[in-house]
């Protein structure tokens, strides 16, 4: 028996010897890679590493990162913006990302946080690579995306063992190491405006059913009331922005209008300023949209100058500067 | 719980530990040991089924001891019937109640008369295929006075519930693997380090090729009508491996696991794609149900003895019921079916004990026949295969018709294909190495035997072409029958 272990000990010590070197060598190149995992690994790079430098953070998910452009932001409020829209994620992934963004960067001004139908309702983990390269070390990883199911509380903890079968992140941390040449920076300052015409996205959904109802989790509602209290506390500007959607688009969640009283409330509760824009102009012209919910490059740009005037004109900018 | 799972990974070691550090003193501990463990292994999927395990063990176990006492013939038979009724109708309720419902409704509803009858929501218990042949086994065998009826209800319960081959096999008798639960274990080095190493060779065969071959295989039988006839024969190639690699491996881990706690399970697949005809297949492939079949179906009935017609009917039930037992659906019948017209002329012409030995014994190649026979073999394999993987007969049909059209000398192309070159490549080398190794008793036993280093570094090899090519963790095919 002592033979056996002994052999089944040395089989395995060069394993876990090389484990954590290996870990780092393909975290530390995966995380170079700005088109894998969705085009998120530039993003979360600049929290982790503390250069957002942004007195506008924008938070939310698809509909924050192809809608805000923060160089128009910048050009007309005079601040530094930074688009931290997150693909496919409701509002534990968003708030992870402030929380992070929190920890390792200098305090925003201003927070604009893109809401729709889909933010307080609770999601999966589309995208789950998108951490991989950095969960073993941050362990705020662990508690806001452990109850997903992804992956097991082994794989924060121990070298290596979540690249399992993760053969195409492997790959590209392996290319990312040997040529860095094919690595496109997409998204600039967190946005990336989809130059696109309108698909058949819309047409598929209204054929497969009718509309549907979203149900609130009263979880997040709650964590997004905490974390709206935690800005007023920090002294952050918080302007929620309902952005514009495809008007047919927008009958087609049956209590949207539910959902945009329910954040009218929550900024009237905190004193904090809400931006409906699914009335606006933009929403009745398909040429600004390429699906019902999201906006190409010329409706998001025309889009941010609305938003960015209205700021302008409705919320305290000189007190924010100072 | 799955062999590939982190929940196993953690389970198997503390079991080790338990067994051979804390109850190694006493048989019965070990025994207890293994029925609880077992009983844990399942209830990881869903514990209510647990009672079915339980009742079967308990009613077999009774028979078994009233079979001891008993000696009049039609009690004896009683008793028999008691244990074959109860067993196939616990696997007849959960796993063909809704499929002869509505055949039934079909077949009165074409002769013009309409039943209302509602199907059940039946959630068929993992493995219940494999443990009630297992458990039927035993019975038939102490009614034949072929073995003895235990008195240990330990034992016995071990036996029917051991946690390595509960869920899929193999199949064993109660012959072999009941009296290894009567003697003391002792640990073997040699015997724990084969176990290991037929559990690495198990995990690449299910986690590299089974899984990866099964995402396209999957996506090309259910895109099969937008694609053309060469894609539609790539889809089924890799379904003849997806199926080889997750059944034995299966198998090799099982066998493995039960090595490390000191038994031998009998050999489940020999190398079945290196055969010659299909009847060295069906003696290579799934050993453990078609001997299953051959003694408690097959021989009853009256094998190959007596009038021809005989003959064919019994071959024709074998395969049938063989396609049926792995599930309900017309798809399993043809299959079998199909596989009973192939071997049916070998049978005939008494060409069925050819080839006994194993391809290009003692040579590195094959001679061109050989090459050939196994090439013909392989290719009625796949095509059988088809009929296997189908959700439905029409979609059997359509999937042959489209590879038999015009675009079955186009190239293949589906979308993403060129993915799937590297697990074209891991199949070359996986065909390759148990070509090296279709001698022994897995492909790699005794790989570079002599060759420390080799050896070893073909080990880290396999380690590392599981960790960076395990395919999306998929549900072994087998749990479903």
């Amino acid at each position: 028996m002592k033979k056996f272990i002994l052999k089944i000990v040395v089989f395995a010590i060069p394993i876990l010897l090389l484990a954590y070197g290996l870990d780092v060598y393909l975290s530390n190149n995966l995380r170079k890679s700005n088109t894998f995992a969705h085009l998120e690994y530039p993003i979360w790079n600049d929290v982790l590493e503390g250069n957002l430098n942004a007195d506008i953070l924008i938070h939310g998910s698809s509909r924050a990162w192809v809608h805000f452009d923060p160089k128009i932001l910048e050009d007309v409020l005079q601040l530094t913006a930074y688009n931290l829209g997150v693909d496919g994620h409701t509002f534990n992934m968003q708030y992870l990302r402030h929380k992070l963004a929190l920890k390792y960067n200098d305090k925003p001004q201003m927070i604009i946080h893109s809401v729709d139908a889909t933010t307080l309702q609770k999601g999966d983990f589309f995208n789950s690579e998108q951490i991989l390269p950095y969960m073993l070390w941050e362990k705020d990883f662990q508690e806001f995306t452990s109850e997903y199911e992804s992956y097991s509380y082994f794989d924060y903890n121990l070298p290596l063992l979540r690249y399992y079968s993760q053969t195409e992140a492997i790959s590209t941390a392996f290319k990312m190491n040997m040529s860095s040449n094919n690595n496109p920076q997409i998204r600039v300052k967190g946005y990336q405006g989809q130059e696109r015409t309108w698909n058949s996205d819309f047409d598929k959904a209204k054929k497969l059913m009718k509309g549907f109802e979203v149900k609130i989790d009263e979880t997040l509602k709650m964590k997004f009331d905490r974390y709206l209290k935690d800005c007023k506390a920090n002294n952050i500007e918080v302007v929620l922005v309902y952005a514009p959607l495809y008007s047919e688009g927008k009958a087609f969640i049956k209590n949207e209008e539910v959902l945009i009283n329910t954040y009218q409330k929550f900024a009237e509760t905190y004193g904090f300023a809400f931006f409906d824009f699914t009335n606006d102009d933009i929403c009745n012209d398909k040429a600004y949209f390429y699906n019902a919910r999201h906006m190409n490059k010329l409706g998001a740009e025309l889009f941010t100058k609305k938003l960015a005037t209205k700021i302008k004109t409705e919320i305290n900018i000189d007190s924010i500067k100072n | 719980m799955l062999f590939n799972s982190i929940d196993f990974a953690i389970f198997l070691p503390i079991v080790f530990i338990l067994y051979w550090f804390v109850t190694n003193k006493s048989l019965k501990l070990q025994n207890i040991l293994l029925v609880v463990s077992s009983y844990i292994f399942y209830g990881w999927w869903d514990w209510r089924f647990l009672s079915l395990i339980l009742f079967s063990t308990l009613i077999d176990y009774s028979v078994g001891r009233a079979l001891a006492k008993e000696n009049a013939i039609s009690k004896r038979r009683l008793l028999l019937w008691t244990s074959i009724l109860v067993n196939i109708g616990f696997l007849g309720f959960f796993k063909y109640y809704n499929f002869f419902l509505e055949n039934f409704v079909s077949a009165f509803s074409f002769f013009g008369k309409e039943i209302n009858a509602n199907s059940l929501n039946i959630i068929l218990p993992v493995g219940i295929s494999f443990y009630t042949f297992q458990t039927l086994s035993y019975t038939i065998d102490v009614y034949k006075r072929k073995l003895e009826p235990t008195k240990d209800v330990i034992a016995f319960s071990a036996f029917v519930s051991f946690f390595p081959q509960l869920v899929a096999g193999p199949i064993e008798r109660a012959t072999n693997l009941l009296p290894q639960f009567y003697k003391h274990r002792k640990f073997k080095y040699s015997s724990a380090v084969d176990g290991l190493r037929q559990i690495l060779w198990g995990l690449f065969k299910k986690v590299v090729i089974a899984d990866n071959c099964a995402k396209y295989a999957n996506y090309i039988f259910d895109n099969s009508a937008d694609l053309n006839g060469s894609t539609l024969v790539l889809g089924a190639v890799f379904f003849t491996f997806q199926i080889y690699g997750d059944f034995s491996g299966y198998s090799d881990i099982a066998i493995g696991i039960s090595r490390l706690f000191g038994f031998n399970l009998k050999q489940n697949f020999a190398f079945p794609y290196f055969s010659r005809d299909i009847a060295e297949f069906w003696r290579r492939w799934h050993m453990s149900l078609s001997t299953w079949f051959r003694d408690y179906l097959y021989i009853p009935l009256g094998g190959s003895r007596g009038r021809l017609t005989k003959t064919i009917r019994n071959v024709f039930i074998i395969f049938i019921v063989s396609g049926f037992w792995h599930g309900a659906n017309w798809t399993f019948i043809v299959w079998g079916a199909l596989n009973a017209v192939y071997f049916l002329p070998i049978l005939l012409t008494k060409n069925n004990r050819n080839h006994l030995n194993t391809i290009a014994e003692g040579r590195l190649f094959p001679s061109l026949k050989e090459f050939t026979l196994m090439m013909i073999t392989f290719i009625l394999t796949v095509f059988a295969w088809i009929f296997f993987r189908a959700e439905t007969i029409e979609h059997a049909f359509n999937y042959t018709s489209g590879i038999f059209s015009n675009s079955l000398f186009s190239t293949p192309y589906f979308e993403n294909g060129t993915l799937a070159i590297p697990t074209v490549l891991l199949v070359v080398f996986f065909s390759i190495v148990e070509w090296f190794g279709r001698q022994d008793q897995y492909a790699i036993e005794s790989m570079f035997k002599n060759h420390k280093v080799l050896k070893w570094s073909f080990y880290y090899l396999i380690v590392i072409l599981i960790f960076v090519f395990a395919g999306s963790s998929q549900e072994f095919i087998y749990f479903q029958f």
